[in-house]
């Protein structure tokens, strides 16, 4: 392939030119993966930037925030990283704001990102037209996981929209199983909204929700409706909901004593963790009207900048290393997410992001998760009145369109 | 060995009552332990199947032998035991620097009331309240123009400024208590400044030195966020292992693992408390402060 | 504690003290009254991740004052500081007092108590969410063992999931408060007890009349540190609960977090941050106030 050859000549261009370097190419990367699962995952990025001359050096702190808080403090004073994992969205904002990132757009033009990544992921990394991070996976944020001995026990078929996945829930239910299996944290309240709000509102509902920010259409019909049926879901979880871990909520369909749960891509290491597999004992689908909304989500690399100009064509190194088409595929292998590259050969994922692939060759499917529309201030406080709606009864429809309404009008 | 003066007793209907009193607080305190032992004890899908108080089916310390030596903590799988020593070097300077400077500001507020004495220990005692997070950012600043940054100094430091007023607050109102007759007649006998410290009052200040180490061993053992941001990649302490093994956003969470990570976490500040059992004994003679 | 003659001393014995005093009062100033005042400054500006200097008056505080969490957060910590404070230093005095009774296996059981406060929260909360959570927990063991209708599910019920954090918070810190009570009541006079038995005194009268008094000292301590824990309180939270069911155990600590970190919202951060400031200093400043005025008092 072209793009491999250019990175090929590159890399040997300058292992040869300065043989001494490849002792300088040292790069110290900031990321949050240190579950055994992602673990694997980065090391397919280490194994493949050591080979193609770096030095990777890990520095790994789990949860997002810790590592971002760690990364930023860096830059702020004085002893950055090579480079420094974030969300594919708004949270690196205020870096490029205050002039801390290197300017990407020689990867970007090498490889030719436009005609290979979907245009939101692009747009997402893009600051006043120039790049300034590598997108490196696309993560599902809104699949349906079902249990196939759960759904068996209880004669329910596989939902395919939010009108049907009623149906499925209430004979589930009559069945003496949890119909859907929750995790009663802020996160992932929000990501139920968010699923609803994509499922049966549609993708240009969900843009216009979290990007757009129309009051308009939050005080019109097609919204409410989604307010409706997102707390009409609450009736379906059991009492153990509230603060529970979403590995022990997919534990629960994993056993088959819960019907379904709504969760990211990434629930799938736990099913793998349990020895099961897609499609054979448990199902995995995405709810839309017309075709799937699928939420894409997923992770970038920033490059600070570094006071050793040497440090730059490590950076470069990294960043062309990230998306080389080998590396993409065995990452996603391990990862669970899918490559961020359109144009690769996705038969050896598993059978999940084999369908993912699918669907988002048709580019109405591929909607910009809420990270890659909104600021990290917008989406908290919209979070917080998400979880206020689900958890308290007495809040009712009107009072959460006028609160979410006044939300969005104020300054992020 | 009679601190109180009273003589033990035989077995009264009092006595089975205290006994049994403190036998059912024992429980309610060993309940989240037990929880935490059998979870360590079991394997993945027994964990799954959610049955938290049933003792393990086969138990085995493989969830230990992982945890601190080949639980994966990012690119390296090498458990919690990589941070060990640097959470050593990182707690004994601290701990004796944020003691032994609380403990002299302490005294000296106490009695020697420089001017000023009260609106310092207002200001100290005032910052004790607020979220110490707040500080990162503006120490980082701070820290950076003195070249701190990523160096075990200035993680010491920081530990210190962070301890001070707690430790100013401990030693002050324990040297408050104390007859001022014997501070009196120590300067009337000629004593400066750091002798009437030194021979005088830290040897009435054992049990309170023992709380001070209590609290400082537990907080900097513990401490998370500041050893990150501010220890360096070279002195990352082994909470932040333990972080890693512990909270993982979106990966798979492996219960008995976090369990034993943090019992052996704990280990070093259970092994302290232990210890300073004897200084509670000891404490009494210095104690006993009729002048 | 009367101070007026030790200042009448020669004019050289007060630089060592004021020396020994230097290190403290460059950290409060430079570090505190500093950080402190930058704190005040940022929350004046509409810094989002990083600190910017657009400053945009009280705006911070008007979303504040708004924001249905943050007072769901306040009300919410001045519950639980009442209740804990009240419970921790019970539960710590009468654990003293028991263990100070010559009890068998003192040292056992004095690692028993205190064992809690070793452990950070990050793993003991998930514990003790287990044991509260109505499917896993304590109400399951109930239902297997028979008492099919039993309920103990405060921690899933917004009404009632404070009093679970209250629970654990207790379980955390007695164990402290019970080493410091003991410190104080190892130090009371051997002549106190002789004296009180001669009066022909009950042992609960006395330390109820006698001790309780002497020991005032180490209450305020134990008191003072429990506050500030109280005003802290985070890790337990995010434990336990997360803020959970909904905005029910918010607490004003971990808004600040959130919003320092998480949400990218330093300026809201630090106005909530100035607000807990200016509580807890109008709170603490006029009984330091009525403190210094006292004459002869024992703290």
């Amino acid at each position: 392939m072209i793009r491999s050859t250019t990175a090929g000549l590159c890399l040997s261009a300058l292992l040869l030119a300065a043989p001494q370097a490849r002792a300088q190419q040292k790069a110290e990367v900031m990321h949050w993966w240190t579950s055994a699962g992602e673990s694997a995952a980065v090391r397919v990025f280490a194994d493949q930037f050591n080979k193609a001359g770096g030095q990777w050096v890990d520095m790994a702190i789990a949860g997002g925030a810790n590592a971002r808080t760690a990364a930023i403090n860096a830059m702020v004073g004085g002893t950055p990283p090579t480079a420094s994992q974030f969300n594919t969205g708004k949270q690196f904002d205020d870096l490029v704001e205050n002039n801390l990132l290197v300017n990407l757009d020689s990867v970007e033009k090498q490889q030719n990102w436009a005609k290979i990544m979907p245009p939101a992921i692009i747009d997402a990394v893009t600051r006043d037209g120039h790049a300034y991070a590598v997108p490196v996976n696309i993560h599902g944020q809104n699949w349906l996981f079902t249990s196939n001995a759960a759904l068996a026990k209880a004669g329910a078929a596989m939902p395919t929209n939010f009108t049907d996945i009623f149906v499925a829930l209430d004979k589930l239910k009559a069945a003496g199983v949890v119909p859907l299996a929750f995790s009663g944290q802020k996160t992932w309240e929000r990501g139920l909204f968010n699923t609803v709000l994509a499922g049966q509102g549609g993708g240009d509902m969900f843009v216009s929700f979290w990007g757009k920010r129309d009051v308009a259409m939050v005080k019109g019909p097609a919204f409410r409706a989604v307010a409706d049926t997102f707390r009409k879901l609450h009736g379906y979880i059991d009492a153990g909901a509230p603060g529970r871990n979403w590995n022990d909520a997919t534990a629960l369909v994993i056993q088959g004593k819960a019907g379904m749960q709504v969760m990211g891509d990434w629930a799938k290491g736990e099913f793998s963790a349990a020895g099961q597999t897609p499609d054979k004992d448990y199902g995995c689908t995405v709810l839309g009207a017309a075709s799937p909304a699928y939420l894409m989500g997923g992770d970038v690399f920033v490059f600070p900048k570094q006071k050793d100009a040497a440090q730059t064509k490590t950076q470069m190194l990294l960043a062309s290393v990230l998306l080389d088409p080998a590396t993409q595929i065995a990452f996603a292998q391990k990862k669970g997410s899918i490559p961020v590259r359109l144009d690769l050969d996705t038969s050896s994922l598993d059978a999940c992001a084999r369908k993912a692939s699918a669907w988002l060759a048709n580019p109405k499917t591929q909607v910009p998760a809420n990270e890659l529309l909104s600021p990290p201030a917008l989406t908290g406080a919209i979070e917080d009145l998400v979880s206020q709606f689900w958890n308290d009864p007495s809040m009712t429809t009107d009072t959460f369109i006028a609160r979410v309404s006044s939300t969005l009008a104020q300054t992020f | 060995m009679t601190p109180s003066g009273r003589k033990p007793r035989h077995l009264t209907t009092a006595r089975v009552g205290l006994y049994g009193f403190l036998l059912i607080s024992a429980l309610f305190f060993l309940a989240p332990l037990y929880v935490m032992l059998v979870t360590s004890l079991k394997s993945m899908p027994e964990i799954r199947l959610g049955n938290i108080l049933s003792l393990p089916q086969h138990p085995n310390f493989d969830a230990w032998f992982s945890a601190w030596s080949s639980a994966c903590t990012g690119l390296n799988c090498n458990g919690i035991r990589v941070g060990f020593w640097n959470s050593v070097r990182i707690l004994v300077p601290s701990v004796i620097v944020s003691i032994g400077v609380g403990a002299v500001t302490g005294y000296c507020l106490s009695f020697w009331r420089p001017r000023g004495a009260g609106v310092l220990f207002a200001m100290l005692l005032i910052a004790a309240f607020i979220p110490y997070q707040v500080f990162i950012y503006p120490l980082v600043r701070i820290f950076s123009t003195a070249g701190l940054n990523n160096s075990l100094a200035g993680i010491v430091i920081v530990h210190a400024i962070f301890g001070l007023p707690t430790m100013t607050l401990l030693f002050r109102n324990h040297f408050a208590t104390l007859p001022i007759e014997l501070f009196k007649a120590a300067r009337v006998d000629g004593a400066g400044f750091w002798r009437i410290f030194w021979q005088i009052m830290l040897p009435m200040a054992v049990p309170i030195l023992v709380v001070a180490v209590i609290l400082q061993v537990t907080g900097i053992w513990n401490d998370f966020i500041l050893g990150l941001v501010f220890a360096g990649r070279d002195n990352l302490p082994m909470t932040v292992q333990l972080n890693n093994v512990v909270n993982s956003t979106m990966g798979e969470r492996t219960y008995n693992v976090d369990m034993a990570a943090t019992l052996l976490t704990a280990l070093v500040p259970l092994v302290v408390y232990f210890g300073s059992g004897r200084w509670f004994v000891r404490g009494i003679a210095a104690g006993a402060v009729k002048g | 504690m009367p101070m007026a003659g030790i200042r009448k001393q020669r004019i050289g014995s007060r630089i060592p003290a004021q020396l020994a005093l230097l290190p403290a009062v460059l950290v409060a100033l430079v570090v505190y009254v500093g950080a402190t005042t930058w704190t005040v400054w940022i929350s004046m500006t509409s810094s989002r991740m990083l600190p910017n200097s657009v400053f945009v008056g009280l705006r911070q505080y008007e979303s504040l004052a708004e924001n249905d969490r943050w007072s769901a957060s306040v009300s919410n910590i001045v519950l639980f500081g009442v209740l804990f404070l009240a419970a921790a230093l019970i539960v710590g005095f009468v654990l003293a007092v028991l263990i100070d009774q010559q009890v068998r296996a003192e040292s056992l059981l004095r690692s028993v108590f205190l064992y809690p406060f070793s452990m950070s929260f990050i793993v003991t909360g998930l514990a003790w969410r287990w044991l509260l959570d109505p499917t896993l927990g304590i109400e399951k063991l109930l239902h297997d063992i028979g008492f099919a209708g039993a309920h103990f599910d405060w921690m899933v019920r917004p009404e009632r999931v404070i009093y679970t954090l209250v629970l654990a918070a207790v379980w955390h810190a007695s164990g402290l408060v019970m080493a410091i009570m003991l410190a104080g009541l190892r130090g009371v006079d051997p002549e106190i007890w002789k004296a009180a038995k001669i009066d022909g005194l009950p042992v609960w009268r006395t330390y109820i009349s006698v001790i309780m008094p002497m020991l005032t000292g180490s209450f305020a301590t134990a008191g003072v540190l429990l506050a500030t824990s109280v005003v802290r309180l985070y890790d337990l939270v995010v434990a336990m609960s997360n803020g959970g069911p909904g905005i029910s155990s918010e607490v004003p600590a971990k808004f600040v977090m959130d919003h320092l970190f998480e949400r990218g919202n330093v300026g809201m951060a630090t106005a909530a941050a100035t607000s807990m400031l200016v509580t807890v200093a109008a709170v603490i400043a006029p009984w330091l106030y009525w403190q210094n005025h006292r004459k002869g008092a024992a703290t």
